[in-house]
């Protein structure tokens, strides 16, 4: 695995946990516990997007601040996978 | 504040009803990475296949 | 409203193709227990919710099932990459390459074609949550089914993925059932329908 794609694998893993956690909130809306976990992880992922979008290319469209080209655009598209 | 999730008790189940009982969250997985390749964070909600048809 | 990232929620990396493959976890693209009936029969119960957690429950699985729409529809767009003209007739996918080439159209692995009667939105909550946590348990069994299937470990990862993903989504409709018993009166769930009457009807 090379650097751009540990660190997408870190945002995968991460946001998988918000997502986790998003869900668990919903119908557990006053463990603490669970917030906790949340905020700390949302708070990293954070700093990883923004650490992707400028290393590599943009994850969403607020990322995708542009100057000689359409970054947005340029970034590849994620059902193609690893080519055969 | 309604803390409902805390009470389990058989006495307040009624016919003609079906019940899912509560997750009480204990602990995620140490390790975030083997939660995401098993599909969740949780270690007591990863319930795998592990059926064959051995014909 | 949504946002999206352009990334797959689970990497999608097939390094084999194979259209007899495809044939059948096309069922999860537009089948009647695939992602796409989960997400819209989520997205559309939701409105008629009255109670916000459940609503907001409701939101959060539907948008999970567009991104697993997604997943799905990258494996099949990858085992049905380079194929000959001789894989395509050998694996029957003639049929579905005549119509469709090798574009992806939400259809179930007979044929039958996406349509709303895959998935009801009956405007009651206890029987919405009901339905949603069958669609849960009926998608895990065509994943179940799909897994006896596979060989390949680049296919499996996903699918294994997905399958799980329905599990954790069962608990949560099963704990939104419980939020909803627990604002109902136990003596009678079945009363009147939170979402429609404006109070429980008296005798007279």
């Amino acid at each position: 695995m090379d650097n751009k794609e540990r660190l997408l694998n870190d945002i995968n893993v991460i946001d998988f946990a918000l997502v986790e956690l998003t869900q668990y909130l919903d119908t557990h809306p006053y463990d603490c516990n669970a917030m906790e976990y949340f905020n700390h992880y949302a708070r990293i992922k954070n700093q990883l997007m923004k650490e992707f979008s400028m290393k590599y290319y943009p994850l969403t469209k607020d990322l995708a601040e542009s100057n000689k080209e359409w970054r947005w655009g340029m970034a590849p598209l994620p059902w193609e996978g690893v080519c055969c | 504040m309604q803390e409902y999730y805390m009470e389990e008790r058989c006495d307040k189940y009624q016919v003609a009803m079906a019940y899912v009982p509560w997750q009480q969250f204990d602990k995620i997985y140490d390790d975030l990475e083997k939660g995401f390749f098993a599909g969740t964070i949780f270690p007591e909600l990863n319930k795998p296949f592990t059926g064959r048809r051995c014909v | 409203m949504w946002n999206y990232e352009k990334r797959l929620q689970f990497p999608v990396n097939i390094k084999e193709p194979n259209a007899k493959l495809a044939q059948v976890i096309i069922s999860q693209f537009g089948g009647p227990d695939g992602e796409l009936a989960a997400s819209m029969r989520y997205l559309s119960q939701r409105f008629a919710t009255p109670y916000k957690e459940v609503a907001g429950l409701l939101t959060d699985i539907g948008t999970e099932e567009l991104a697993h729409l997604e997943m799905i529809g990258a494996i099949v767009f990858q085992l049905t990459r380079n194929l000959s003209m001789e894989e395509i007739e050998k694996s029957g996918f003639d049929k579905y390459y005549v119509d469709h080439t090798v574009g992806l159209w939400p259809q179930a692995a007979g044929g039958v074609p996406f349509n709303a009667n895959q998935f009801q939105s009956k405007g009651d909550i206890i029987t919405d949550l009901f339905e949603d946590m069958a669609a849960e348990q009926k998608a895990r069994t065509t994943y179940d089914n799909i897994l006896r299937l596979v060989k390949d470990p680049d296919v499996c990862a996903p699918i294994r993925f997905l399958r799980q993903r329905e599990i954790i989504h069962f608990q949560r409709f099963g704990e939104a059932l419980r939020i909803t018993q627990d604002k109902l009166n136990s003596k009678n769930f079945y009363a009147f329908n939170p979402g429609f009457d404006m109070c429980e009807c008296c005798d007279k």
